[in-house]
């Protein structure tokens, strides 16, 4: 094999490895929602924007570091996410699951053009310092990539520990699992819905900016990704929660090899393949347990 | 077990599903402290539903559920739990992806303080769940299940238990272990109200019984009695005379909804 298709291969690898660490959190966020609410909520996508302009809001405009950019993008897109929940979907229940899905879509585009009105349609920057790439071994990686991936995981981490170590997440995940019984033992339904929604929320804020990180930000950075994030939670299995970080590095290593086999115009194919070979294979997913 | 009124007594209640007929047609049941009484009767009956009209899962539409003096009936399933009344559904009973001690900690969020004292407790009590403490509670086997489920109830300390086809599933030595645990909790003081399928085996434990009919009471009195009236055996029993537990009755229902 000649040695730079090999290395065309690992630095493929390698953005994968760090877009699937990206995508990782608004997938965990759509399928915590998609666990505790039992909807699709595709606003995650505009909430992952709506993250990404408070972070520059606080970054670029208020001059304050990154860090703090980070956690007023989890903020602002919780209280949207909860806000979005308690004054239209919640309304929407009693009409199904699809009836919610689908407000979840209406309100994904009043909200993308409400940020469009406070921001206008160009692109955005971070105030980063410049920073040369690093070489590691054949493959380069940039500084920014590293804090991003670090910062993805450590978000993951605080995720896990949340659920796995707290009574709030403990009543997350009975309600995830037996809604019946959790209610009978004194849960209140609402109130976890409502948690879930802004950690979700939260999460897609998070991972909205770190996508803005790499890149830029404008008004359709959420919905560029919605497929992918879609994509990697159906794989994963709707509403498992290592699921969704199983399949957002799938899908991004899939879609990096995808433009380095064929051109970056498929990059979009690769989520609506994926999504389609799931459905008709393993319709409940990888690490799913009930049927999507 | 006669005297001042049952700790839980449900009079005349009626309800069933939305969009159907009423399936529970004037039931009236109860169940004083430290009694063990037994619903029995055939498919359709409306021994379940009465149950979860009782727990509040469904709203009687008529009637009263009392629980030691308290009217509960209308209430949220949260409220009347609150109350003081443990229910453990036939199926879907447990939190199959949380751990056998987070299934416990559920059972116990009326009163977080007291958690850690009575699942100490609980695992004196069901030694089993001690070493399954750390699995998730769907590796348990289905009597493991249903002691588990039982443990959570008891994990709120409920005045009064309601239990829907506890042995449904099990197999024959399981059900005889948990109809002498539903004994044991019965003479520690609780008044227990237990839907069974497996009659004859249920009717040897209880102190009295309900034969429900149709949405409606058709017979109650001592258990031994129950179980000796020529009737009830020709029609629910299957005509034996005394109870097999070599051959125990297969339970009519399986439990189909553990993930």
């Amino acid at each position: 094999m000649p040695e730079d298709v090999l290395q065309g291969w690992l630095q493929a690898l390698l953005n994968g490895v760090v877009s699937g660490s990206l995508l990782a959190l608004p997938a965990l966020g759509f399928s915590a929602i998609f666990a505790v609410l039992r909807f699709p909520n595709f606003a995650v996508g505009a909430l992952a924007t709506a993250g990404a302009y408070a972070a520059w809001v606080v970054n670029a405009r208020l001059g304050l570091p990154v860090g703090a950019g980070v956690a007023a993008a989890f903020l602002v897109a919780a209280l949207v996410g909860v806000l979005l929940e308690a004054a239209a979907l919640e309304r929407l229940g009693r009409g199904g699951a699809l009836m919610k899905a689908i407000g979840s879509l209406a309100m994904a585009m009043v909200l993308e053009n409400a940020l469009r009105f406070a921001f206008g349609n160009d692109l955005q920057a971070f105030d980063l310092p410049l920073a040369r790439d690093m070489l590691l071994g054949p493959v380069r990686i940039g500084p920014q990539q590293i804090n991003n991936f670090l910062v993805a995981i450590a978000v993951m981490a605080a995720l896990w520990a949340f659920l796995a170590l707290t009574p709030l997440g403990r009543s997350m995940r009975a309600v995830a699992d037996n809604p019946d019984l959790a209610r009978l033992k004194g849960v209140n339904p609402r109130r976890i819905a409502l948690i879930t929604v802004a950690a979700g929320a939260g999460l897609c804020g998070v991972g909205g900016t770190l996508i803005g990180l790499d890149t830029a930000i404008d008004p359709l950075l959420g919905g560029r990704v919605l497929l992918s994030v879609f994509a990697a939670a159906v794989l994963g299995g709707l509403g498992s929660i290592p699921g969704a970080v199983a399949g957002a590095f799938v899908i991004g290593i899939a879609e990096e090899f995808t433009v380095l086999a064929l051109s970056p115009s498929y990059r979009m194919a690769v989520g609506f393949v994926v999504i389609l070979a799931v459905l008709t294979v393993r319709p409940a997913g990888l690490l799913g347990s009930r049927a999507a | 077990m006669t005297g001042a009124a049952p700790l839980l007594q449900a009079e005349g209640i009626v309800g069933g599903y939305a969009s159907a007929e009423q399936v529970v047609k004037g039931v009236a049941l109860s169940a004083a402290a430290g009694e063990l009484v037994s619903v029995i009767g055939p498919n359709g009956a409306g021994k379940s539903t009465a149950l979860k009209l009782v727990a509040g899962l469904l709203r009687p539409s008529a009637g009263r559920v009392r629980l030691g003096g308290e009217d509960v009936a209308g209430r949220s399933p949260q409220a009347i739990a609150r109350a003081g009344l443990g229910f453990v559904p036939q199926e879907r009973n447990i939190f199959g992806a949380l751990s056998v001690a987070e299934n416990l900690e559920m059972g116990c969020l009326f009163e977080r303080g007291a958690m850690r004292a009575r699942a100490a407790e609980a695992y004196a009590r069901f030694p089993m769940l001690v070493e399954k403490r750390r699995a998730a509670a769907r590796s348990l086997s289905g009597g493991q299940r249903q002691v588990l489920a039982v443990a959570m109830a008891l994990m709120a300390r409920p005045r009064a238990l309601l239990l829907d086809e506890p042995t449904a599933g099990l197999s024959p030595r399981a059900a005889s272990e948990l109809f002498a645990l539903v004994r044991g909790i019965a003479d520690a003081g609780i008044a227990v109200l237990m839907v069974e399928q497996n009659a004859l085996e249920s009717l040897a434990v209880s102190d009295r019984a309900y034969v429900l009919v149709d949405g409606r009471n058709h017979l109650d009195g001592p258990a031994a009695a129950v179980a000796d009236d020529p009737d009830i055996r020709r029609l629910f029993l299957g005509g034996r005379t005394h109870p097999a537990p070599a051959a125990a009755p297969v339970p009519f229902q399986q439990p189909g909804g553990f993930p």
